[in-house]
């Protein structure tokens, strides 16, 4: 019986760590088409959204299955509730990356786009969503508390982006709608950060059975 | 097998106390009888004695109390009874005993009473006027008289009973403390002779199980020291992506620090998309090769098949940095080769276009024909320093090593390059002494050539090159200093390649082979280059050749 739930926590673990692949490779497709300007990436980034989903469905069922028919306790709950958890995020963070691949088929970056920190916002999310998959695959404490920490330096770019395009829009006005194109992508990367966040955080409740926010 | 032991003892041992007891009774039953029918004859006897003597008044005297009297006459009317009154008795001819006693003077019957409780043992006599007299005496049956005992033996078979269970538990332990003191891994036959071929049998398997583990033990280490040593990265995976077997180097090439954990999935170590569609694919049963995102590994991975079905998968992760550069080094050789031809006979083809248009002054004509031939020549030289290099590429020529003096060599070299020497105003000094090499004497003057002309040919005007022949124990060296422009530290590494240029102008002419023929020619012989420099100031090549052997 024993070795039979251990199998399908392993394969639990196998299929959140493919789950958490396809979106990293989501999340860089888009930034990638985003930041190239590339439509091929974008498309890519929208199938992998499937996946996403499909993993979503999958994994969901698995953690139901495990739930119902082992009726496990201790830190196998919790590793499984964390999981059934981590999936809603990881969700969000495809769609996310999806809505940024939609929206870099209108946007154009501007031809002085150093003067604009969005790369550097995606690649810090990018960075952000990696760590969190890999404290997830790792079990690393200290990497998912990073993770956390990373965020305010997400937010405080968010903050940078949106007054640079701010500055655009006043300096030309015809550049208007691009701008609010583009503070949505900035949006959407916030929110990524935010999801990765809290995927940490998870991980941290699976490790530590305490979650960070103090519930 | 105690158990069952223990349980065979019994049962033998309350068979053999039930039997005996029930036979004992059997026995005693018919000697009770006997005995009975005996007295019971006796006492016929007297009262018969006593019936003919006294007449009937003897009947009615003392009679025994628990027997009953009868008397018969010898047609069977009954004449006298202790019990009941003989005139409402049947006719008594028809009895057994009576009859037999009425046949031959005496007889004796048993006869069960309906319940079969009682049985009554009837014993008649003839008496001398042809009538009989029977005696009867109730008796209770063997069934009752066993119900009657029943306490006392009951009590018996209890204490028999327990003294069984007491000896059965006993022995059956003897008995298996024996085999249960067989030490299974070192089995020896004292226990039973029974036990000799299966103690034997075990024995022998052991024995073979333990070479066959240390046969399994040998072919891991092997297969280990195998794979530990490859410079390839090695993965087993089974169907769901478990690690079963990996070397160090694929979790180098894979950049995971730590030993994988039993069990941990292989997409742990690495999730990148190309590898996970290499695991993937070569998990639904087809080969697949993918080179990963950063370019400098390839993954190659086969599905392993097990009665028809994918049982697994094996990976095979390639450091394909050196022929990722391998290739764009010859990519950027065949470049530079094409255009390093092209120059000087495009200038060839141009003076050869005007000189056939008569465009030239005859006067001229000679200066166009200068530049023809150092062209030419230019040409000449490039392809000789290439065959030379494709020669060092393919193994070297196959000219005999020898011993060859580096100072003589660098005094022929020095000889041949005076001219251009003195054409720069360079002066060129030749210090130290006899230093023995072994090589090929061929590919030591390249290498001492090509360092004196460079030395000579970047040099300023009015310069100086330090020629420096010495001979250590480490072996023959020879050091080339120049006063030349120097060579920046970023392009120290980069002077060895192929047409790599410090002045990209060209100006110094030459074919920008000269070092790599050094490097290479160096390599065969199995020497040693060094180079320092100081931008500005000139630069230092030394070649140490390896110690000649005794």
């Amino acid at each position: 019986m024993r070795n039979r739930f251990d199998e399908q926590l392993k394969r639990l673990h196998v299929e959140l760590i493919q789950m958490g692949a396809l979106c990293e490779d989501a999340i860089s497709a888009a930034a990638e088409a985003l930041l190239k300007g590339d439509e091929a990436l974008a498309e890519t980034a929208i199938e992998k959204e499937r996946e996403i989903d499909q993993a979503e469905r999958e994994v969901e069922n698995l953690c139901l299955k495990l739930l119902l028919q082992q009726q496990p306790v201790a830190r196998d709950l919790r590793e499984i509730s964390a999981a059934l958890k981590m999936i809603s995020d990881l969700e969000r963070i495809g769609d996310q990356a999806a809505d940024i691949a939609e929206l870099t088929r209108y946007v154009r970056l501007p031809d002085d786009s150093h003067a604009l920190h969005i790369g550097d916002m995606a690649r810090s999310v990018i960075r952000m969503v990696t760590d969190s998959v890999d404290s997830f695959v790792k079990r690393d404490l200290a990497l998912a508390r990073s993770v956390c920490g990373a965020d305010d330096q997400v937010d405080a770019l968010f903050r940078q982006v949106k007054e640079e395009l701010i500055a655009l829009i006043a300096a030309d006005a015809a550049y208007g709608e691009q701008g609010l194109d583009l503070l949505m992508v900035a949006k959407y990367l916030e929110r990524i950060g935010d999801h990765a966040t809290n995927v940490a955080e998870w991980v941290e409740y699976s490790i530590t059975g305490a979650h960070p926010s103090g519930q | 097998m105690k158990r069952q032991i223990f349980r065979a003892i019994l049962t033998v041992a309350l068979a053999v106390l039930l039997s005996g007891v029930a036979l004992i009774m059997g026995v005693l039953c018919g000697y009770f009888q006997d005995r009975m029918t005996a007295e019971l004859a006796k006492s016929t006897a007297y009262i018969a004695h006593g019936l003919e003597t006294q007449g009937r008044a003897y009947l009615t005297g003392g009679l025994p109390r628990d027997s009953r009297v009868t008397w018969v006459a010898a047609d069977g009317t009954v004449l006298f009874d202790s019990r009941e009154d003989p005139a409402g008795m049947e006719n008594h001819a028809g009895r057994e005993e009576i009859r037999d006693a009425l046949l031959l003077g005496h007889g004796a019957a048993v006869r069960h009473s309906d319940t079969l409780s009682q049985k009554t043992v009837y014993y008649a006599l003839r008496l001398e006027d042809g009538s009989v007299l029977r005696l009867a005496e109730t008796q209770y049956s063997l069934w009752l008289l066993l119900l009657q005992a029943m306490q006392p033996v009951a009590l018996v078979v209890l204490l028999a009973a327990c003294l069984a269970l007491w000896l059965a538990g006993r022995v059956s332990r003897r008995l298996v403390e024996p085999i249960n003191a067989i030490d299974l891994d070192e089995p020896d036959s004292a226990a039973y002779e029974e036990l000799a071929p299966l103690v034997g049998r075990l024995r022998s398997q052991n024995l073979r199980i333990r070479r066959q583990v240390a046969d399994l033990r040998r072919q891991r280490e092997e297969f280990a020291a195998i794979t530990e040593n490859m410079s390839e990265g090695l993965l087993v995976i089974d169907r769901e992506t478990q690690v079963l077997s990996y070397n160090t180097a694929a979790l180098r090439l894979l950049g995971v620090e730590g030993p994988v954990e039993a069990g941990e999935s292989v997409l742990a170590l690495d999730r990148e998309a190309g590898f996970r569609r290499c695991v993937e694919e070569a998990l639904a049963g087809r080969r697949r090769e993918e080179l990963l995102g950063d370019l400098c590994r390839r993954v190659l991975a086969s599905p392993v098949e097990q009665d028809g079905a994918v049982a697994g998968a094996v990976l095979l992760v390639l450091d394909v940095t050196e022929r990722e550069q391998r290739e764009a080094l010859r990519r950027e050789f065949t470049a530079n080769v094409s255009h390093e031809l092209k120059t000087p006979l495009t200038a060839i083809l141009g003076t050869a276009e005007i000189l056939e248009n008569g465009l030239v002054k005859p006067g001229d004509i000679p200066h166009f024909a200068g530049n023809i031939r150092r062209e030419a020549q230019r040409l000449i030289g490039l392809v000789n320093d290439i065959i030379k290099l494709s020669r060092l590429d393919e193994g070297g020529p196959t000219a005999q090593w020898e011993t060859v003096d580096l100072y003589r060599t660098a005094e022929d070299v020095l000889e041949q390059l005076r001219p251009a020497a003195e054409r720069k105003q360079v002066t060129v000094t030749l210090e130290g002494g006899a230093a023995p090499v072994r090589g090929v004497p061929q590919i030591v003057e390249e290498i001492v050539y090509n360092l004196c002309d460079n030395a000579v040919a970047y040099n300023r005007i009015g310069g100086s090159v330090a020629v420096t022949v010495s001979a250590g124990t480490e072996g023959g060296r020879i050091a080339v200093s120049d006063t030349g422009t120097g060579i920046p530290r970023e392009a120290r590494e980069r002077v060895f390649e192929r047409f790599y240029r410090v002045d990209k102008s060209h100006s110094g002419g030459g074919t920008g082979l000269g070092l790599s023929i050094v490097k290479h020619g160096a390599a065969y012989l199995g020497a040693r280059v060094e180079l320092d420099s100081e931008p500005g100031r000139g630069s230092t090549f030394t070649v140490t050749f390896p110690p000649v052997g005794p």
